[in-house]
């Protein structure tokens, strides 16, 4: 029984669905707070997105007519079941670095791709022209990120030499972290970008576009579908950076001061990933792969060649 | 009888008996199919219950150079064996419904209880020499399944795979006979040769090119595409999807577990090899606007991960090649039934005509997404086991080039079956489909049989890896393994499984919440324009050409249009220049044709008098 309780708890309560959601909103405020900022607006006040997903809550669903639309409304959950279960292994083993739960940095990476695969399917399933071609482009820009952050990721794992967290941690206690040493800060770097375009935040919105294609693969969701959604996003923004922070930065550390330093690596990553999103214009589709295929991947190799050779 | 021989012997006398059947008792032919598959079946399965077997028998006596009828079943023959029987089973049942109108009917089960016969004698041999034999009546059977198409394209296609196939298969007799000059002996269970010398080296690699043709791998994979295009369905989802796979993986581990002693520099070739293999492929296969094509090179693109896995040379990169072999023959076969499904319903494979099926043909589509999840590898299906297996060891052997290729490629998968997904499945249906129907029953239960295989190989990947895969390269995990936790690994299929399960329940409560029930159906929104549904189709086609017009890749994908990387076109390229200089030479004067053999008899009497 004890043994089934305990990652039941995990997932669900904290550090998975309901700490993970919380958190994620809050940060999705901050996203769009900061924006109004830069923008010379107010901004919504801290619950607004608790508000904006109750309220989708309480929307009508309407799905695409002359289907079943099983698909259509199973795809949001294919990508919150991946962020909760990304977001609750990082957790557990960052609370716990000895302890091994689930899976490790590669299992990390495949859930990680839930999220955008339930975009694609949703927009793919959806019976719009327009979902199909934001469906089309979502998984391009996987594509695109993915050699480039992939490259990025393993560049760590060839410094330390395993692909398990509580190794990753643990190397990073003893020697330093990864951003002491120019190939990791390169890879760190890639991250980031790669990061934005896993948020698909602009300059790689290009999914949505909204002022092109009516924001894609979500043209046809309404009510809860589309509450989840909006509440995936929010995860993603918590998890992603928590993910950089346990690779490349040392990991989370909850004992006194070191909390305190955890939370502002955290939002020292947010802000620059928001600072990212509002400084810059959406790319098209060809420039956004032949940026993360060019000079992306090429500064990932250089990194990974440092890597190799030792710094 | 020696209870090796009825799995070659029944489906044998079962072909013939297929022949004699006259053409009307279609049902006879049927039942007598299925009932001799079933037998293959359930005797491969008592086979691997019993442990090892024996079966010694001299036959041709030349000096050393001894062919013996040896047949042996151990551990890892008799797993292959038992899957051999089970595609048997399954191909057979589902052609009853698929080739129900066929003319060819008659021919067709014969080379198909023959062709279950010869792999079961090649997985069981032990003798180099009956294992070439029985691996070349598979290749002529494959030949032979393929010209059944009855088209134009067939026939070329069977040239073009016979060709290729047996110019590899030459390549394999002429590395047996190398073999037996080294070793002094054809016995397989005998032979055990050090890598080290060139002439070492020359053998295994002709060994390993007979191998890797039948596996399909690149460079020799262009005659899976082909045959692609002409052979019929179920044969492609019987033959280069799982038998070919099954043999041509089984001979390679063979080579490189119990005929040679490999070494890193080999295992670095066939890792090479393998990576080409994945990416290339794949990145065909994201182009290709036909079905059947499409489902080929990524038949071609997933040998690279078992060559990969294998060519690591560690007990978990071996086992991960294996269960891959395995997983990719399941998820593979049901991809090309319920390819021939549809083509069965829809009459096409064309992506373009294809388009909102899913409604339809429910049963197909559902069985279609486990399949293309498993093969991009997507937790907690069984193909993201087996690649996370090969990944850990790549890791291990801190090859991280090849790791990144391996995980690249498997995002290029996943992004070539949403293409196939939203070309057949979804989108818009092109009204000339209108009133299509799922298949029945015959058909569909082999498509369903394998998903569940898919599924359950995924999240209790342990059992089969314990009870199957662990002992041939001697891995035991101790007791029943919850999690599969190695030195640097860690992967609970059971417990993610059931997390992911508990996940969707709390979606499924918001959506409760969120009354979802009580939807409500509208048309799909298009800038508020209504239009004719053939009009706003989207074909699923185009969804990648942004890659193919990328500046580099553009003048690649012309190429390999142009058939710069098929061995095929080459060889005839450098054919045609060689007769057409011999044909200079046929200038049709008298003297000029005397004056050579002249020229010849000198050269005889010459070499004689030596």
């Amino acid at each position: 029984m004890e043994r089934a309780f305990y990652p039941l708890v995990y997932f669900l309560i904290f550090p998975g669905f309901l700490f993970t959601s919380i958190i994620g909103l809050l940060a999705s405020w901050v996203d769009r707070k900061v924006t109004a900022r830069v923008q010379w607006r107010v901004g919504p006040p801290w619950y607004q997105p608790f508000v904006d997903i109750l309220k989708l809550m309480g929307k009508e669903t309407i799905v695409p007519a002359g289907h079943k639309a099983s698909f259509f409304l199973l795809a949001p959950l294919l990508g919150l079941i991946g962020v909760t279960l990304v977001s609750t292994i990082l957790w557990v083993l960052n609370l716990n670095p000895g302890s091994s739960f689930v899976g490790d940095l590669v299992v990390i990476l495949y859930l990680f791709t839930l999220p955008s695969l339930a975009v694609i399917i949703g927009g793919a399933a959806s019976k719009n022209p327009l979902g199909a071609l934001g469906a089309s482009r979502e998984m391009k820009l996987v594509l695109g990120y993915e050699l480039p952050f992939l490259i990025a990721i393993f560049t760590v794992v060839v410094k330390i030499g395993s692909i398990l967290f509580q190794d990753i941690l643990g190397f990073q206690q003893i020697n330093g972290i990864m951003l002491r040493h120019p190939s990791g800060i390169i890879a760190f770097v890639v991250a980031i970008i790669c990061t934005q375009a896993k948020l698909t935040m602009v300059p790689f919105d290009i999914p949505e576009a909204e002022q092109e294609i009516l924001s894609g693969p979500f043209v046809e969701y309404s009510g809860a579908p589309l509450a989840v959604y909006k509440l995936t996003r929010a995860m993603m923004l918590f998890t992603l950076p928590v993910f950089l922070i346990t690779v490349f930065w040392g990991g989370l550390q909850f004992s006194g001061w070191d909390l305190l330093w955890t939370v502002l690596k955290y939002v020292a990553l947010l802000v620059i990933i928001i600072l990212i999103k509002n400084t810059n214009p959406r790319l098209r589709i060809d420039q956004a792969m032949r940026f993360l295929w060019g000079p992306v991947t090429v500064l990932a190799i250089l990194g990974m060649v440092l890597a190799v050779v030792g710094l | 009888m020696n209870s090796l021989l009825w799995p070659i012997v029944v489906p044998a006398v079962a072909g013939f008996l297929c022949l004699l059947i006259p053409r009307r008792v279609r049902v006879v032919r049927e039942v007598l199919a299925l009932v001799a598959t079933v037998w293959t079946f359930v005797v491969a399965i008592q086979i691997f219950r019993g442990g090892e077997y024996f079966l010694q028998q001299d036959w041709l006596q030349f000096g050393s150079f001894a062919v013996a009828f040896d047949l042996r079943a151990y551990q890892f023959s008799s797993f292959v064996l038992m899957f051999i029987g089970f595609f048997g089973l399954v191909v057979a049942s589902y052609s009853a419904a698929y080739m129900a109108k066929s003319d060819v009917g008659k021919r067709y089960y014969t080379y198909l209880l023959w062709t279950v016969a010869a792999a079961s004698g090649v997985v069981l041999s032990d003798n180099l020499m009956i294992l070439l034999m029985f691996w070349e009546i598979a290749t002529i059977l494959f030949y032979l399944l393929v010209t059944l198409g009855g088209t134009k394209q067939s026939s070329a296609a069977a040239r073009k795979s016979f060709t290729i196939l047996g110019f590899s298969d030459c390549a394999l007799l002429l590395g047996i006979v190398f073999l037996w000059a080294i070793g002094g002996s054809l016995s397989i269970s005998h032979l055990s040769v050090k890598l080290g010398s060139g002439f070492a080296y020359i053998t295994f690699i002709l060994c390993a090119v007979g191998a890797l043709a039948k596996a399909g791998a690149w460079p020799v994979h262009s005659w899976v595409p082909a045959a692609a295009e002409g052979a019929p369905t179920p044969v492609m989802a019987f033959l280069p999807a799982s038998l070919d796979k099954l043999l041509g993986i089984y001979l390679l581990a063979r080579l490189s577990l119990d005929l040679f002693i490999m070494d890193r520099a080999m295992g670095l070739v066939l890792m090479i090899l393998g990576a080409i293999t994945i990416i290339f492929a794949v990145m065909m296969a994201l182009v290709q606007h036909d079905l059947k094509k499409l489902l080929s090179f990524h038949a071609v693109s997933q040998v690279g991960y078992m060559v990969l896995g294998i060519g690591t040379g560690v007990p978990i990169g071996i086992m991960g090649g294996l269960f891959h072999m395995v997983n990719n023959a399941i998820y593979k076969t049901c991809l090309f039934l319920s390819a021939g499904a549809v083509e069965k319903r829809a009459k096409t494979t064309d992506l373009v005509k294809l388009g909102g099926l899913a409604s339809a043909m429910p049963v197909t589509f559902g069985v279609t997404v486990i399949a293309s999840l498993s093969i991009s590898g997507v937790p907690p299906f069984n193909g993201f086991f087996s690649k996370w297996l090969i990944y850990q060891s790549l890791v291990s052997i801190q090859q991280p080039i090849f790791l990144i290729a391996a995980m690249f490629g498997s995002a290029l998968t996943l992004a070539s079956f949403i293409k196939v997904l939203y070309s057949v499945f979804w989108g818009e249906r092109p009204k000339k489909l209108h009133g299509i129907k799922e298949v029945g029953f015959l058909m569909a239960w082999p498509m369903v049989a394998l998903a569940l295989l898919c599924v359950l190989f995924g999240f209790a990947a342990q059992y089969p890896l314990q009870k199957f895969i662990g002992p041939v390269v001697g891995f035991n995990f101790e007791g029943v393994p919850e999690k599969v936790s190695m030195v640097n690994a860690l992967w609970s299929p059971t417990l993610a499984t059931a997390l992911m399960i508990v996940g969707l329940m709390v979606g499924l409560i918001i959506y409760l919440l969120g009354r979802v029930g009580r939807r409500r159906e509208a048309r799909a929104f298009i800038g508020g324009e209504v239009l004719d549904t053939d009009q706003t189709r989207v074909a699923g086609t185009g969804f990648y050409d942004t890659i193919r017009n990328l500046s580099g890749f553009r003048g690649v994908y012309n190429d390999a249009d142009k058939g710069v990387f098929d061995p095929y076109f080459l060889g005839g390229k450098l054919g045609a220049k060689l007769v057409r200089a011999l044909q200079d030479l046929h200038d049709g004067v008298l003297s000029s044709y005397l004056s050579w053999s002249l020229i010849g008899l000198g050269i005889l009497l010459f070499l004689m008098m030596m």
